[in-house]
């Protein structure tokens, strides 16, 4: 697992990124958090038996077998994958079967079959009950994914699938330094506010803490809140929040530190001076009945301008496209700088990816599979996807032609400007569920008004010291 | 002496606590119903408002969202079949074991009854594999066999107390004229025990009604086979993913209607029978 | 002969029910009582023998006796205030109507309310846990904090309150299982006979004489029983803590009950052994409240 959201329910499928729009000429931006050399040995046990020299066939699949494809219907549903992928892999092996199931419920349904051995061949493993990656390939049960990136790309055979996608999604779809898991969309992640609201009061963004609360001052003035988070159904936005100002104080080390479970790495220097200014912003420019909220309702109070700015990523706007008023507009802002040297500059932003599919490895089909996913990477199965979810792929230029919304396109500015200053996305969350569980609910102890800063520090630090004791959970490390 | 206590005030009285906690129940079922007809931003806005407009549409997206229709079909053939298997199975073991001795009478009793007490859900992994094994995977049978064998302990467990109370001497009697145990048990036992059946009828009607884990987990696959519980669950799932609010409390709506028309019609029957059942 | 046809009796009525049972209840159970003794994370084809480790980590864990805490909490709680306010309703509405004349009467309307009283516990859990979710809202948005709003109240955090939390949860379990009660103990109570009333209305007693010499005693069993159930159900409310409460069993595990933190553990954190051994526990504590209870108040028609 990946990425960072497969947590969490609603919010991990949906991610949408923003990648596509930025893809064309914005790959090099992305390519800034993923390590150089993503070179991954293609594996003995690639799939590719025979012909792996087709750039037609580049697996060798068999035209006649058919194929079972598991989609997590979340806020994308499932018609990208019955319409578009599904569509052209019949169309590419004319007469296939293709057996199309679309669940919620991923896990219950699933588990049991990988058990039995009767997996299906392409999972979509997203969602509140996304399977455990990392425990379904210790069993053998997730294909290798070098022999697909090295493929020839569908549309370009002169090109390798991974000089079509952005970088990070490779990185972040590794596991223990194997290509495991396809990470699909994009999104951006910072404070979401109202560009008319600001416009008409004529308020600038605030680049530094002091403004930021100088600014919440004024807002206070009016009776606005200058920032909110769920405390349901949505409490990590806050953590995911606390831990990129923490990489924006101290670099993105200080999140790679956290996902190793180094010693005290919840004590670093830059998490703590992260988690005491939102602390302060919250107590002082919040309001605790947010803690009771869940995202959509305070979503809808961010569209009333009730508070200023909210912490998420880009699928906020297609997520709220129905309630949005006209005098409302998203827009996207940076972090703020908290300390007179924080190693990124202001400006730094967050990308991310998420939507996890793999091949299984011991299908009835695995070459199937694999042939599926370089459908899914071509220049037209990232496209139909774009179509019908109005979100953005890891395919370079899949959103080629089309508007972007003013929030999509306030990312896209944002992150022209930010250049090489990528805030990383934390792998913990996928890693040791549990910890990031513990930490959100710890963390809303914190804001609650019933914990010390240091208090809580020190309980997430002891959390993770105790994962890292516990031999029966499976470690993951990262390099970058 | 005083003869009479002052029945006025008294009555008042318990007209205003009566009152009070009919309305603690009406005043949210009729909030829901309100809330079916709201927009998102007057769900999340002041609760004491009324909608805007008939948005009858919330409605339409919900039963085409939910397929409510088709689910509460499933549903109710899958409940009829596995209430009816319940009864008949459940009454059979529980009259046994509660009126003859026999060697390990008590001990299947107790394995009937200790089912009551471990939670389902750590058995839904093996399930899958015994369902799997007899192939009624994504079946109405699969799920009507499982929804009695899980319905056994209580059923069970309430009408072994159940026939014990029945009086002896009439079993004697229907003996003496030469019934076989069957027909005892049938054309005498059965009739007598009519206030405990129905009882635990309703009990079980319920229950498999409210069913979610077991079909989440033995027809998910074949999404025409759904019953309504797994309806509602995705389309409260959904509602979290679109932000469609309206829609999901249009849906529970169309899950509470007709139950609770259902129960007005029956609600004399389901009253006596419950009481009956009780005082035995 | 006599004997054989018994037995053959015996035999073809327990064949169905108790293979049904075995095959698709015991057997999966047995299975997961073994896991238990493993760590099997749930994708494992052969899981690891650990012998009793989940069992002692269980005795250090936190969360778990959390858990317990609030199971504790639900089961003195709940029943007490169910099984009080059912029969206050149920007296009100069969005997409240006053004595004029003869007989006893209801009240007013009796049916009326019976019917209404009864009316969450057709409504599925997850429904209801929905429902007062929004009855439940920290904001104006909420029924509850809306009308204390208006009357110029501050908002109270009924789910979001780690102190309010579990007494709000308690209320809900309570006003879904009143009117099953008040439905029971109304047909225990006009089975009373009337005499009984009347006899002690000419001696002069007063409807609380009444109601707390003749009416309780005479309700004893069918009390005892309802004890029972709702304790068993103090030992689930798996989907209502799950539906209603903050990210559930929040705030700060203020609501959370075991089977929740069975189903995070197995299927959240893929620790499925040591989530069996929890179920396991669970099972023995269910099964000894049912027996004790039992045994101390000695119903002789339900008997373990």
């Amino acid at each position: 697992m990946s990425h960072p959201g497969e947590i969490t329910r609603r919010q991990l499928l949906r991610r949408i990124g923003l990648t596509a729009f930025v893809a064309g000429p914005g790959v090099g931006l992305l390519s800034a958090c993923a390590t150089g050399g993503t070179t991954a040995a293609p594996s003995a046990s690639a799939p590719a038996s025979s012909a792996g020299t087709d750039p037609k066939n580049p697996f060798g699949v068999d035209a006649k077998k058919g194929l079972e494809v598991v989609i997590f219907t979340g806020g994308f549903k499932d018609d990208y994958a019955k319409l578009v992928h599904e569509a052209m892999y019949t169309k590419s092996f004319a007469g296939v079967s293709i057996k199309h199931t679309g669940t919620q419920n991923v896990g219950t349904m699933l588990r049991p079959r990988f058990l039995a051995g009767d997996a299906p061949d392409v999972v979509n493993n997203s969602g509140p009950e996304a399977m455990d990656v990392a425990a379904l390939a210790a069993e053998g049960h997730v294909a290798d994914l070098g022999p697909l990136w090295d493929a020839p790309a569908l549309d370009d055979p002169g090109k390798k699938v991974r000089d079509t996608v952005t970088p990070a999604a490779i990185e972040e779809g590794k596991l223990n330094g194997k290509d495991m898991t396809l990470n699909y969309v994009v999104s951006h992640r910072g404070l979401w506010y109202n560009s008319k609201l600001f416009e008409k009061e004529g308020w600038t963004l605030p680049q530094t803490l002091d403004e930021f609360k100088a600014l919440g001052d004024k807002a206070k003035a009016k009776g606005i809140h200058l920032f909110a988070y769920p405390g349901q159904k949505g409490p990590y936005y806050m953590l995911w929040n606390m831990l990129y100002q923490a990489a924006k104080i101290g670099g993105n080390q200080a999140i790679i530190d956290i996902d190793n479970l180094v010693d005290n790495a919840w004590k670093s220097e830059a998490f703590k001076a992260s988690v005491t200014a939102w602390h302060e912003i919250f107590t002082k420019y919040s309001d605790k009945s947010y803690l009771g909220l869940d995202h959509t309702q305070t979503q809808i109070k961010h569209l009333q301008d009730k508070f200023l700015f909210y912490p998420t990523g880009s699928w906020l706007e297609g997520e709220m496209a129905k309630d949005k008023p006209d005098t409302f507009e998203y827009a996207l802002a940076p972090f703020p700088t908290v300390t007179a040297n924080d190693t990124m500059p202001y400006g730094a932003i967050q990308v991310g990816t998420g939507e996890v599919f793999f091949a299984t490895a011991k299908g009835k089909n695995p070459q199937g599979a694999l042939e599926y996913l370089r459908i899914m990477l071509s220049k037209e199965g990232a496209k139909g996807f774009v179509e019908q979810t109005k979100s953005l792929t890891i395919v370079n230029g899949s959103a080629e032609g089309v508007d972007l919304p003013p929030g999509l396109a306030s990312a896209n500015k944002v992150q022209t400007a930010a250049g090489q200053s990528l805030i990383t996305s934390a792998r913990f969350e996928g890693w040791y569920k549990e910890l990031f569980d513990y930490a959100w609910a710890q963390q809303n102890i914190l804001m609650g008004g019933r914990m010390t800063v240091d208090e809580f520090l020190d309980k997430v630090q002891k959390k993770a010291d105790d994962i890292k004791a516990d031999s029966s959970i499976a470690k993951q490390t990262r390099n970058a | 002496m005083r003869n009479k206590p002052k029945p006025s005030a008294l009555s008042g009285l318990s007209h205003v606590a009566l009152a009070v906690w009919a309305l603690l129940i009406i005043l949210p079922l009729l909030w829901t119903f309100l809330a079916a007809f709201k927009d998102n931003t007057e769900i999340f806005g002041d609760a004491l408002q009324f909608p805007g407009a008939a948005r009858w549409d919330n409605w339409a997206r919900a039963w085409e969202k939910a397929h409510v229709g088709q689910y509460m079909i499933n549903t109710v053939i899958v409940v009829f079949f596995s209430t009816l298997g319940t009864m008949l199975f459940g009454s059979m073991a529980a009259y046994v074991l509660a009126r003859y001795k026999f060697v390990g009478s008590k001990l299947i009793y107790l394995l009937f009854v200790s089912g009551m007490a471990f939670p389902v859900f750590l058995a839904i992994t093996p399930l899958f594999f015994v369902v799997k094994q007899v192939g009624l995977l994504n079946s109405y049978l699969g799920l009507i066999i499982v929804y009695i064998a899980y319905s056994l302990p209580f059923t069970v467990f309430f009408l072994a107390a159940f026939f014990r109370t029945l009086p002896e001497a009439v079993a004697e009697a229907a003996k003496i004229d030469g019934a076989s145990h069957t027909r005892t048990f049938f054309q005498v036992m059965l009739p007598m025990a009519k206030p405990g059946l129905i009882s635990i009828t309703i009990f079980n009607v319920l229950g498999q009604w409210n069913q979610y884990l077991l079909p989440l987990a033995l027809v998910p696959a074949d999404r025409s086979k759904w019953v309504i519980t797994q309806g509602i669950a995705d389309i409260s799932t959904i509602a979290g993913y679109e932000a469609d609010w309206p829609a999901l409390f249009a849906a529970m709506n169309l899950a509470i209607i007709p139950v609770l028309i259902v129960y007005i019609i029956f609600q004399r029957q389901i009253q006596s029978g419950l009481g009956a059942g009780a005082l035995k | 002969m006599e004997r054989l046809r018994k037995y053959g009796f015996v035999l073809g009525f327990l064949a169905v029910p108790v293979t049904l049972y075995v095959v698709f209840v015991i057997s999966p159970y047995i299975q997961a009582f073994q896991l238990s003794l493993t760590s099997w994370n749930g994708y494992q084809a052969n899981p690891a023998f650990v012998g009793f480790e989940n069992f002692t980590r269980l005795f250090n864990d936190e969360v778990f006796w959390n858990a317990l805490r609030t199971h504790g909490i639900v089961l003195l709680v709940m029943p007490l205030v169910v099984l009080a306010l059912a029969l206050v309703f149920a007296f009100l509405l069969n005997l409240g109507g006053g004595s004029r004349g003869a007989g006893m009467r209801g009240v007013w309307g009796s049916t009326f309310y019976k019917v209404v009283f009864f009316a969450p516990q057709v409504l599925a859990v997850a429904i209801v846990g929905v429902l007062w979710k929004a009855i439940y809202r920290p904001d104006e948005s909420g029924v509850i904090n809306g009308a204390v709003m208006k009357l110029g109240g501050e908002p109270i955090g009924w789910m979001s309150d780690p102190n309010l939390a579990l007494w709000s949860l308690i209320a809900v379990m309570v006003w879904q299982a009143v009117g099953f009660y008040v439905v029971l103990f109304s047909a225990g109570m006009s089975a009373i006979p009337k005499d009984y009333f009347e006899a002690a209305a000419l001696d002069g007693a007063g409807r609380f004489t009444l109601f707390f010499r003749i009416t309780l005693p005479l309700l004893r069993d069918t009390i005892q029983v309802g004890w029972v159930y709702l304790g068993i159900a103090a030992f689930d409310c798996f989907a209502l803590v799950q539906v209603l409460t903050l990210d559930a069993g929040g705030p700060d595990g203020a609501t959370t009950v075991l089977p929740v933190e069975i189903f995070k553990t197995a299927f959240s954190y893929s620790k499925v052994g040591y989530a069996s051994a929890m179920g396991v526990a669970l099972f023995f504590l269910t099964i000894t409240f049912a027996v004790l209870t039992l045994r101390v108040t000695r119903r002789e028609k339900i008997e373990m």
